[in-house]
This record gives C-alpha cells, structure tokens and sequence, in this order.
C-alpha cells in the first residue's frame, strides 16, 4: 500500500517533467562556451541573454574557469587533446591562433565565412584581423581587444606640477619627485607584472621594443641579447635599485598592480585596459576621478611600443554542433557586441568605428587615443610552440626580477633554450 | 595404482591451479589495463619526438634520454631540488610527527581533540595546504611577515629569494606530513605494553633513558613504514610547491614531477615529457627497493 501509494507520487511528479522536457528537446541546440574569470563572464552572460531571446532555439551555457591565461590554457589543453566535445565555443588569449592551427584544434571558419570572408574581416583593426588568420586560414574571431597602457594619478602629477611621462627617463624622474614629495612608505612609484605569469613577458618585451629591439633577429631566428634587450633590462634593475618599484616585483601578479592602484599605493602602473572601470566603478576604490592613462614610455629618440592583447573567439574542432556554434560566434564578434562590451566592461573595441560611438565616449572618454595605442600595438612572438616561447622568458624575467640571476645568465639561457623551441 | 593415484592428483591440483588462473584473470587483466600498459606506452613514447603542437611523431632513439641527462640543466636542477626536499622534509616530518605523537599518546581524559588536531592535516588537499601557506608567507599580507614586524624584525620576501622560499616550502610540506607520520607512529606507540615502562619505573630509569631503550627500539618498524611512505610521496613533491611558488623564483622551487608537468601539460612535448617521467619512475623504483631490502633483512633477523 505504501510502495504504491510512493510510486504513484513519484509517477506524478515524473510525468509533467517528462511531457515539458519532450518537445522543447525537438529543436533545442545546447552550446557551451569557456570563459576565464577575468574576461567578465556576467558580461557574456548578458550578451547571450540577448542572443537567447532573440534565438529561442538555441540555449548558450557558460563554463568559468582559470583566473589567468595560462590556467586558461592549461585546462583547454587537457580539453582538446583528449578530443572532448564537451565545449563547443572558447575564448582564447590573441597569441594562441598559431598553437590552435597548428594542434588543430580550432574549426577553421573559411568554409562558414564564404564569400564574405575577405568583407567580414576587413572590418576588424588590422592587428587582429592577423592574429586571427593563419597560413591564410581564419582561426578564430575576435572579441575584443587590449592594451597595455600607462596608468597615472592625476591628482599627485598636479601637485607636484608634472607632466605625464612619454619615456623611461622622465618617469623614473618623476616617480622619485613624489615619492620623496608625499613620503609615504606605502606609495611606490610604479608597478608591472613581474611573477613567471603571463603579463611578464610583456614586462620584458615593452621596454625592449620602445628602445628599438626586435625579438627575431633578421635571419627569423630569437635573439634576446641585443642592446635593447640589455636595456630593458637595465631599466628593471634601476627601477628596483632605486626603490621605485615595489620590493616584491617578482610576486606580482596583473591583478595585484590594479588593487594597489586602486588603494592608492601607485603613482604610475604598466596595465591592461580592463583595470580602467574598476579603477571608476568598484566600491573600494580610492582612485575615482584622479585616474588617467597615456601610451607607454619609451626610451628617448626611439618609439614607444606595448603589447596587444586581446581575446578571440573559437570554434573547437570536435564541437558537434558547429554551424549552430558559427552562427554564435558571428554575433559575439560584431559591432553590436563589442558596443555592448565597451560600454558594460570597457573592452576594448576590435572595429574602428565602435570607438567614435558617442554612448562609448561618454562611458570611457580615453577610448579617443586608446585606439592610436591599440593600433601601433605589437604582438608577442607568434610560434605554434608559444607556451614554452612564453615560459623561457617569463621564468628567466621573474628570476632576473627576484635578483637571483644576472642579466648574462638570463639572456644566455633564454638563447640557448628559445634556439631549441625554433630549430 | 600408485602412478594412477599420483595421475589423479595431479589432475585435482591441475584444476585447482586452472581456477586459481581464472580467479586471479580479472584483477590481472585490470592491473594490466592500468598499470603495465600506461607504464610501457610511457616508456615507448619516450623514444620518439612526440609533440602535440606540431604533426609528426618520428623515432629518435635515445636522443631524449641523452638531451634529459647532459643538456638539460633544468632537468637536472629539478632533481636537485627533489633529493633536497626529500633530505628535509623527510626527516623533518619524522621528528615533528614523533613529537605530535607521543603528545598523543599522553593519558589524556578527553582525547578527540587532539586526534582531530592530528588527522585534520593529513586530511586537508594538498593544494590547499600550498596556498594556505602562501598566503602565510606573503610578503604584504602574510601572518609571517605581520608577526615578524610585531617584533621589529625587517621582513623578508620569502617567496621571490630562491632560499627562504624552498624554507618556506619545507615548512609547508613537514606541517602537512607529519601529521600522516605521527598517525603511523601513534598506531605503533600503542602497541608497546605498558608493563616495560612500568618496570623501567622500577628500576629507576628516567624518562629519556626510557624513551631511547624502550619507545625507539619498539617503534622502529612503524618508522620505518613510515618513512618508506614519506619518501615515496617526497619523491613525487608537486601541489605544495606548485600552489605556493609554482617552482618561482625563476625555476627555485621546481621539483621533478612539476618539469614533466610543464613538459607535457604545457608544452604537451610528450616525448620529452616522457622520456623526464620514466627516469623519474626509474629514481622511485631504485628508492623503494632500498628501503625494501632494508625491511626484509630487519623481519629475517627478528
């Protein structure tokens, strides 16, 4: 009597499932996407909210996970080598394309692009519209883009009648003036990343650039023991030496150089544009309206340079729903979204024309130079083998930081290990 | 008759012996599945240059083998720093973990606090435990350096200076061991009667003399277990380090199982990956059976 009166209810409550859940399986495409943490994943929530409501059919999960680039890819590596059609759409970092053509893991898009490939890629900003095609294959699309920028106080610049920096010089200059000025143990004069993290590269590479370097020598082969490189170089040690830069530079990650920019710790920060609207809207910060930001130093008589960062959207290769997951990432890659991005996260737009919307300007006024900054941007070094790449440089780079090998000893093992990576 | 009889037998034990083989097939065949058929694809591998990121997978003899052992100071520092932990900690934990269990073992009214004080350790992920201890050693915001400056001591960066992060290291990995090896050794305490201490008492033996006499030579087959354990464990150092460090600064801190985890996680460079995991599989292989050899002739003696 029991049993049946419990089989009867379980019965019930069964049934109602089973008759809703039928018919809306009949056209239902489920596609997931992977976001890290710091891509503002409840921005794409709401960005595939709207794409939901206007195609009913199609319902879009999100997946988080890994606060920085490399867990990102670290899990994606264990994702598709094992094949697994679990996740159908990935954001990935602007200089992956190469590795994903290369391992083949990304659904080239020419077949889905047609005859529109050569309009549709036209539109986006010419560094991305290359970072997303390899050997003349469309990879992935881009999202939006990023740069790493100089971040400055304007209130301390004023009161100590200082003009923002354009070289190395003048801001090592001025960041010992306030310094002394203010005389506060807690403020340091500037900050980048310095941890074996991603960012680090990038650390090593700007001021490289910005004194005239290249990473490839002419012959196509890497060679990190020019007169730039040793000077850039040089600048970390003098910054350090001279106490400008905070004493644990080698356990800074991107992240912390934007809280202690927001604490007011920071005269001058090396950071990627996502930090600006924290800097503007998030509750503890101390710096609201006393921010702005300018291209990179370089070093006087030369260009200054930064690294273009930036993430793109792709199709896994072993998703099984992919023209449903195209169609998704056409619209995740247009004007609309990056509008909606720029304006909900100040990303930074990948087409022109999204920076003169007068609804962007208003949220973010320094998108009016950003762009001539994303536009001379360069791009980290572009190998298949860009995770070792990467590795060789920002290990040597945080050990060289943290004082425990010597420019030499650095360039020569960077050399000898990158010569391995390019054989 | 008797060649009858003796055929007979035979036949019983030859279907004795057929069962035995059908009984023990299945955990053969799992235990092949598993454990032999990874282990001889690792080693296969290792003889081929095998990288995901590039097509091509080509035969090149040892030359993985050669580029690990002479070319690679990387590798070899890894090593390095492994035997180091393992001559640290190893010990470490040992002393610490007699302590917490003899600290146990005291006549103690009410003893679950301190067995949960023992097992909570043991039973928190490792990779929790490394960034706890992170967080303890961070140069800012850590409890080390807070307490330190409470009592006018500069403090250091101990996680970006190449020694007082593997310190710091040490510390976490002894803290989350010992608690595992004062288990073994409170098991082991238990076990000795109460009546030797009782006439040591009598005899007027003080309690050091005691503890030497009595508790160590008693003791000595859990420490043993013990350490063979620990040292198993030690030669596979990963998440501590990994959450703490991630082998910084530089390459400081890297152990052997983080390189190869580098090598083919990151680089997905299987064959190097490889050709690093079998020499470390080697190291273990040679480790146990020290220890082993050793256990065997200590239960042939007694």
């Amino acid at each position: 009597m029991n049993r049946t009166r419990t089989f009867l209810a379980a019965t019930a409550m069964a049934l109602p499932l089973a008759l809703a859940a039928a018919p809306a399986d009949a056209q239902q495409t489920t596609l997931r996407i992977f976001v890290g943490g710091q891509q503002r994943p409840d921005v794409m929530r709401q960005i595939l909210d709207a794409y939901q409501a206007r195609n009913p059919g199609v319902r879009v999960e999100v997946e988080i996970g890994g606060a920085t680039s490399d867990q990102q890819q670290q899990y994606l590596n264990t994702v598709l080598t094992s094949r697994d059609a679990a996740i159908d759409v990935m954001l990935i970092d602007v200089i992956r394309p190469a590795q994903f053509a290369a391992a083949g893991w990304a659904e080239p898009l020419d077949a889905y692009l047609g005859a529109e490939k050569d309009a549709v890629m036209a539109r986006y900003l010419p560094a991305y519209r290359e970072a997303n095609i390899v050997g003349g294959k469309v990879i992935a699309l881009p999202y939006f883009a990023d740069a790493q920028f100089l971040y400055y106080r304007t209130d301390l610049l004023e009161k100590y009648k200082l003009q923002p920096p354009k070289t190395w010089e003048e801001l090592t200059a001025a960041a010992r003036t306030v310094m002394q000025g203010e005389n506060n143990p807690n403020l340091r004069g500037f900050a980048t990343a310095g941890a074996p993290i991603e960012g680090t590269v990038c650390t090593f590479l700007v001021p490289m650039w910005g004194a005239g370097g290249q990473f490839l020598n002419p012959q196509g082969k890497p060679d990190v023991g020019s007169a730039a490189a040793r000077r850039s170089l040089q600048l970390w040690s003098d910054l350090k030496a001279a106490n400008v830069t905070p004493p644990n530079l080698a356990e800074v990650v991107t992240d912390r150089i934007r809280v202690d920019f927001q604490a007011g710790n920071l005269l001058f920060a090396m950071q990627w544009g996502y930090a600006w609207n924290r800097f503007q809207n998030d509750a503890d910060s101390t710096v609201k309206g006393k921010t702005n930001v300018v291209p990179l130093p370089g070093f006087a008589g030369n260009q200054p340079a930064t690294c273009i960062g930036g993430w793109q959207i792709a199709v896994s290769a072993f998703s099984k729903n992919k023209p449903a997951a195209v169609n998704l990432l056409r619209y995740l890659s247009s004007p609309e979204v990056s509008k909606m991005q720029a304006i909900l996260a100040s990303h930074l737009p990948v087409f022109a024309e999204v920076y003169q919307d007068p609804e962007v300007l208003r949220v973010n006024p320094w998108f009016q130079f950003a762009r001539n900054v994303v536009v001379t941007g360069r791009s980290r070094p572009v190998s298949p083998d860009y995770p070792e790449v990467s590795e060789i440089i920002r290990t040597n780079m945080n050990a060289f930081l943290a004082g425990t090998r010597s420019a030499d000893q650095i360039i020569a093992d960077m050399n000898s290990r990158l010569a391995r990576v390019y054989r | 008759m008797a060649a009858a009889k003796r055929y007979k037998l035979s036949k019983l034990e030859r279907d004795e012996r057929r069962l035995g083989f059908a009984l023990l097939a299945p955990a053969a065949l799992l235990l092949a599945a598993v454990v032999v058929y990874p282990i001889a694809e690792l080693v296969a591998n290792s003889f081929y240059s095998f990288r995901l990121t590039r097509p091509g997978f080509r035969f090149i003899g040892l030359e993985n083998y050669a580029f690990a052992l002479f070319e690679d100071d990387r590798f070899l520092h890894s090593v390095l720093n492994t035997v180091i932990f393992i001559v640290v900690t190893v010990p470490g934990a040992l002393v610490v973990g007699m302590g917490l269990a003899l600290l146990a073992n005291q006549p103690f009214r009410i003893k679950w606090p301190v067995r949960l004080g023992l097992l909570l350790p043991w039973a928190l992920p490792l990779v929790f435990a490394g960034l706890i201890f992170r967080w303890f050693f961070d140069f800012r915001q850590g409890f080390v350096n807070w307490a330190l400056e409470a009592v006018g001591i500069a403090p250091p960066q101990w996680l970006s200076d190449p020694q007082l992060a593997f310190v710091a290291v040490c510390v976490a990995i002894v803290w989350k061991s010992s608690s595992f090896m004062a288990l073994i050794l409170l098991a082991g305490l238990q076990t000795i009667p109460k009546s030797l201490y009782e006439a040591a008492e009598v005899d007027g033996a003080s309690k050091y003399q005691q503890f030497v006499e009595i508790t160590l030579p008693m003791l000595k087959p859990a420490i043993v277990v013990a350490l063979i354990f620990r040292t198993i464990t030690a030669i596979q150092t990963f998440d501590i380090p990994y959450a703490m460090t991630g082998g910084g600064p530089g390459t400081a801190t890297e152990t052997m199982a983080m390189y190869i985890h580098k090598t083919t996680i990151d680089f997905l460079d299987l064959g190097y990956g490889s050709a690093l995991a079998t020499l470390m599989f080697l190291i273990s292989i040679v480790a146990t059976s020290v220890y082993l050899r050793h256990t065997r002739r200590d239960t042939g003696r007694h």
